[in-house]
């Protein structure tokens, strides 16, 4: 249904973002709006700036950006890697699959940060609850992935394979595996999505650092200035880690779609 | 790769390695191998289930606690479902459309929903319409991306050959790109129920006064670990319950999933 061929789609986004700017910063510097409530684009750039160079109680922002990227760094990368494994023998054998499936279908809808609060009376409130949070919500999501990578790899080429007489092991080493990979970087793209939000919603809940505690502490200040520059923050940070999800997965799933 | 098991023996393995857990959990509190205090009994979850459910918890009765979590979560899912399919089908046919609109809608989708909870706070209080309007931009971007890749996965010659049969845009719209859309849609809008039902609880831990995520928090607040526990096992299979039910509903509604 294409009728207008005339201008090209990009000069109608630039225009559509012109627009919303120019509304923002009419309505904040026309008084309309309060900068309680949004900031000015100037305060919201002194704002930035001002985080940049002298960072925010106690941390600089660098800081708060490694703490939170160490957490889903640490959250991610172990419950990946475990969960991963247990969804690979869900996969090859039914048994264990019958055996774990209960408590991965109960985990995977379950709201995560319904137990955080758990998690800090029995570790604390310093880091270990975190990440264990994270560890359980990327454990459920990457293991259903492999398991269904594993389930979907076309029976005609295990037969193949075996029939060139390859062992349990190669056929899993050298088929199976090559093939589920593609299903289990999409499970790990979906559970650094779910990891990441997790992880701020943690922060602003039982924090004192990390970019989501940054927002939330500014937003009892009311300085709605850093609250937006931090809201920016974290959505290039959320963009950046699926951008380096997606590379990790060009370098080795190369061949995908061949 | 390996032997199948039948639906009979999957049934029995899943019950066995339940049954072993919730008595393995058991044995672990009733022979004291942790501090008490940090992990209720299953025993003392049923006791504690049975007092709120007969007197509710704080004020708040068993049923409006997990009302309110269900009305705040379905609430802000439907207003995000109202806006996010409209927009997703006219950014589907229009491609100006798209190009206005689908830069917002993809700033906002990876956002963690909780981190415009603060601003939403900071416009609107601390009360329900924070909440609602938050649940419904988290479903929004969701339900919009997946509309309008519905839309744009259409082909094209299905298009063309009801053209050529003379159809009007309309019946176009209403005999072919919507049935051929609805199964991705419906995908989109489970998955925007969960995100929304995921982020209500951590709404209510941040501010509620009832809810299941407030009263999960005031538990932890006064040690109470079976209420904990409790409020954790109820969300759980709320979850799964409303999977398998829009899972039934989509089975139902679009029997032709599969089938163009």
């Amino acid at each position: 249904m294409r009728y207008l061929r005339a201008r090209p789609q990009w000069l109608v986004t630039i225009a559509a973002i012109i627009v919303v700017v120019v509304t923002w910063a009419a309505a904040t510097w026309g008084g309309l709006v309060s900068d309680l409530l949004l900031p000015t684009p100037d305060e919201l750039w002194s704002g930035g700036l001002d985080l940049m160079l002298n960072g925010y109680k106690g941390y600089s922002l660098g800081g708060h950006i490694g703490l939170s990227l160490l957490r889903v760094g640490l959250g991610f990368g172990i419950g990946t890697i475990l969960g991963t494994l247990l969804g690979l023998l869900m996969g090859v054998s039914p048994t264990i699959d019958a055996l774990a499936a209960p408590f991965i279908e109960f985990l995977r809808p379950l709201p995560q940060l319904a137990y955080l609060v758990l998690l800090i009376v029995w570790f604390g409130i310093g880091e270990t609850p975190k990440i264990v949070l994270l560890f359980l919500a990327a454990l459920p999501v990457s293991a259903v992935a492999a398991r269904d990578g594993v389930r979907n790899v076309s029976p005609a080429r295990v037969l193949a394979a075996k029939s060139l007489g390859a062992s349990r092991a190669q056929i899993f080493r050298h088929v199976v595996l090559p093939s589920a990979l593609g299903e289990i970087f999409i499970g790990a793209r979906l559970s650094i999505g779910i990891v990441y939000a997790t992880l701020i919603a943690a922060e602003m809940i039982a924090g004192s650092s990390g970019i989501g505690w940054l927002i939330l502490d500014a937003g009892r200040f009311l300085r709605s200035d850093y609250v937006v520059a931090g809201i920016l923050l974290i959505a290039v940070m959320g963009i950046a880690l699926d951008r380096l999800l997606i590379l990790a997965q060009h370098r080795i799933v190369h061949w995908a779609g061949r | 790769m390996s032997a199948e098991i039948s639906h009979r023996q999957r049934l029995f393995l899943g019950s066995v390695s339940v049954t072993g857990a919730v008595v393995l959990w058991q044995a672990v509190g009733s022979f004291h191998l942790v501090p008490k205090g940090l992990l209720a009994t299953p025993a003392e979850v049923v006791a504690a289930l049975i007092d709120i459910a007969r007197h509710g918890y704080r004020g708040t009765s068993l049923g409006e606690d997990i009302g309110a979590t269900l009305l705040r979560a379905l609430g802000g899912f439907a207003v995000g479902a109202v806006a996010g399919i409209p927009l997703g089908l006219w950014m589907g046919m229009n491609r100006y459309a798209s190009a206005g609109a689908d830069w917002i809608v993809q700033f906002l989708r990876p956002l963690p929903p909780l981190s415009f909870l603060v601003l939403l706070m900071l416009w609107l209080g601390t009360g329900d319409t924070a909440k609602v309007g938050l649940l419904a931009l988290t479903a929004f971007p969701i339900i919009a991306s997946a509309t309008l890749a519905a839309v744009t996965q259409v082909p094209r010659q299905k298009i063309q050959a009801a053209l050529s049969l003379g159809a009007n845009r309309r019946q176009i719209f209403r005999h072919v790109l919507l049935p051929a859309a609805l199964p991705q849609i419906s995908t989109g809008l489970r998955i925007a129920l969960a995100a929304a039902f995921s982020t209500v609880v951590a709404a209510e831990l941040m501010a509620g006064s009832d809810g299941l995520g407030w009263m999960i928090f005031s538990a932890s607040q006064f040690l109470r670990n079976d209420v904990i526990l409790l409020g954790i096992l109820i969300l759980g299979l709320l979850g799964m319950g409303l999977n398998t039910l829009l899972l039934s509903a989509d089975r139902g509604l679009i029997h032709w999933r599969g089938r163009e």
